[in-house]
């Protein structure tokens, strides 16, 4: 018998209620309905399918909550949802109209506390805290709002203590690398995966399938997400998963 | 057959009201214990904690351990099936106890076990037409560790674990098989063929 399989997870950016592309936040176009999308990478052999709301405001609206509840009758895998969570209640909201899985940010560094009390009421496996991470001298620090301010934390200590309050999996974002599509942070995700106890899904800067056979096997991350080689169809996530299996990583194979 | 969700008040019930649907039962969610107790057939889904569960469970407890000790089909899934047994060490009290056993830590470098990871079973009705060593989603952070063979099939994570059970038509999963795209589905529809009798 092998062991757990390494994880592919497309992320679906969702404003207004569409699925958008576009570097960051800028010069974001309309690409299909989440639903949609979400079924076809379900099609596809995804593992998990994450939504990302990038107006990061939205939470309590009717409309995203609509497009999770849609998903969540088609969609046979783990849906997370993350973006603009800002309270014990939004987090309880999502998980009722569908989410597996809700990522918080920005609130958790405000207010630790979050974690832990959405940890008891709903279980650590619901509960992914999201890491922005930049580049310092000597190490990375987190950034909250949307990566627009910096929190003065290291990255690597923050991801120790969110595992102490009770997170469940962390979603590790380099800053520097999300949007160039030139690989990700290898030496940061390694960093974060040693330090704690809990899975680490490394994100920002996938361009290629080598990017992710590295980021799981030398920077032994759990799962590996990726958007805009999805979202052009540059690559099936079967392509993935076939290149990967050939590589000797153990994947889900379902295609 | 009309399934009766258990509604903790938390998580996601979307999935697993589909996915029976699917398998051609009629599905509805309640929060009533004592609705839960008259079912024609109890799901008790996976998501929250061991603890609040049980306090949703706990004013009839006793109707529904009868119900489901008489014959009435009972699913498990994840903290629905570790709310089977007796005990949990999650939280302090007890368990609705159809199952001789307790929930224990998961004991692995790396906890939750989480993603979808290999079930050998032994070929028993509940995995009927799915393939040996066919992944699934888990996302546990307890196991159950029964003592009466009811174990169908074992998972490896740090060690070997029942992923699922049976006694009759009393069943527990450890793994999501609304989350486990196909198979999962397969299974779902095999306990609902299981609880009708015509599996």
């Amino acid at each position: 018998m092998i062991s757990l399989t390494k994880r592919i997870i497309p992320c679906l950016d969702v404003r207004d209620g569409v699925v958008v592309k576009g570097v960051r936040f800028e010069g974001l176009t309309a690409v299909g309905d989440p639903p949609e999308l979400a079924v076809k990478y379900q099609e596809q052999g995804a593992d998990e399918i994450v939504f990302l709301d990038v107006k990061a405001s939205l939470m309590g609206d009717e409309t995203l909550r609509a497009a999770v509840r849609k998903t969540a009758e088609r969609l046979f895998v783990p849906l997370t949802v993350g973006g603009g969570v800002r309270s014990f209640d939004d987090v309880r909201k999502m998980l009722r109209v569908g989410a597996d899985k809700v990522s918080v940010n920005t609130a958790a560094v405000a207010e630790p506390a979050l974690i832990t009390e959405c940890a008891e009421a709903f279980g650590s496996q619901c509960v992914v805290v999201a890491i922005d991470a930049k580049k310092t001298d000597g190490g990375w620090e987190v950034h909250t709002h949307s990566g627009t301010r910096s929190s003065e934390r290291d990255a690597v200590e923050w991801a120790k203590e969110v595992c102490e309050l009770g997170a469940g999996e962390i979603l590790l974002t380099s800053m520097d690398c999300d949007g160039v599509r030139s690989g990700y942070d290898i030496e940061l995700t390694r960093s974060v995966v040693r330090a704690v106890t809990v899975p680490v899904i490394a994100s920002g800067g996938c361009g290629t399938v080598q990017h992710i056979v590295d980021v799981l096997s030398i920077g032994e991350a759990d799962a590996a997400l990726a958007a805009s080689i999805f979202h052009y169809d540059q690559y099936s996530v079967g392509d993935v998963k076939r290149t990967l299996a050939e590589k000797g990583i153990p994947v889900r194979w379902c295609c | 057959m009309k399934a009766t969700v258990v509604d903790y008040g938390v998580g996601n019930l979307h999935s697993i009201s589909k996915g029976l649907e699917r398998a051609g039962a009629r599905a509805a969610v309640s929060s009533n214990p004592y609705d839960v107790a008259r079912a024609e057939c109890i799901v008790f889904p996976g998501v929250g904690a061991f603890g609040a569960a049980m306090q949703v469970l706990r004013p009839a407890i006793d109707e529904i351990r009868d119900a489901i000790t008489g014959g009435v089909p009972a699913l498990g899934i994840c903290l629905g099936m570790q709310v089977l047994f007796e005990r949990s060490e999650e939280s302090a009290g007890e368990g609705i106890g159809v199952l001789k056993g307790e929930a224990r830590r998961l004991d692995a470098p790396r906890v939750p076990h989480m993603g979808w990871n290999e079930v050998r079973h032994n070929s028993d009705a509940l995995f009927e037409g799915i393939e040996q060593d066919t992944q699934f989603y888990f996302a546990n952070s307890y196991v159950c560790v029964p003592t009466e063979k009811v174990t169908l099939s074992e998972t490896e994570y740090g060690l070997r674990f029942p992923s699922a059970v049976r006694k009759g038509r009393t069943c527990g999963v450890q793994f999501h098989p609304e989350k486990s795209s196909e198979p999962g589905l397969r299974l779902l529809s095999n306990f609902i063929r299981l609880s009708e009798g015509t599996a």
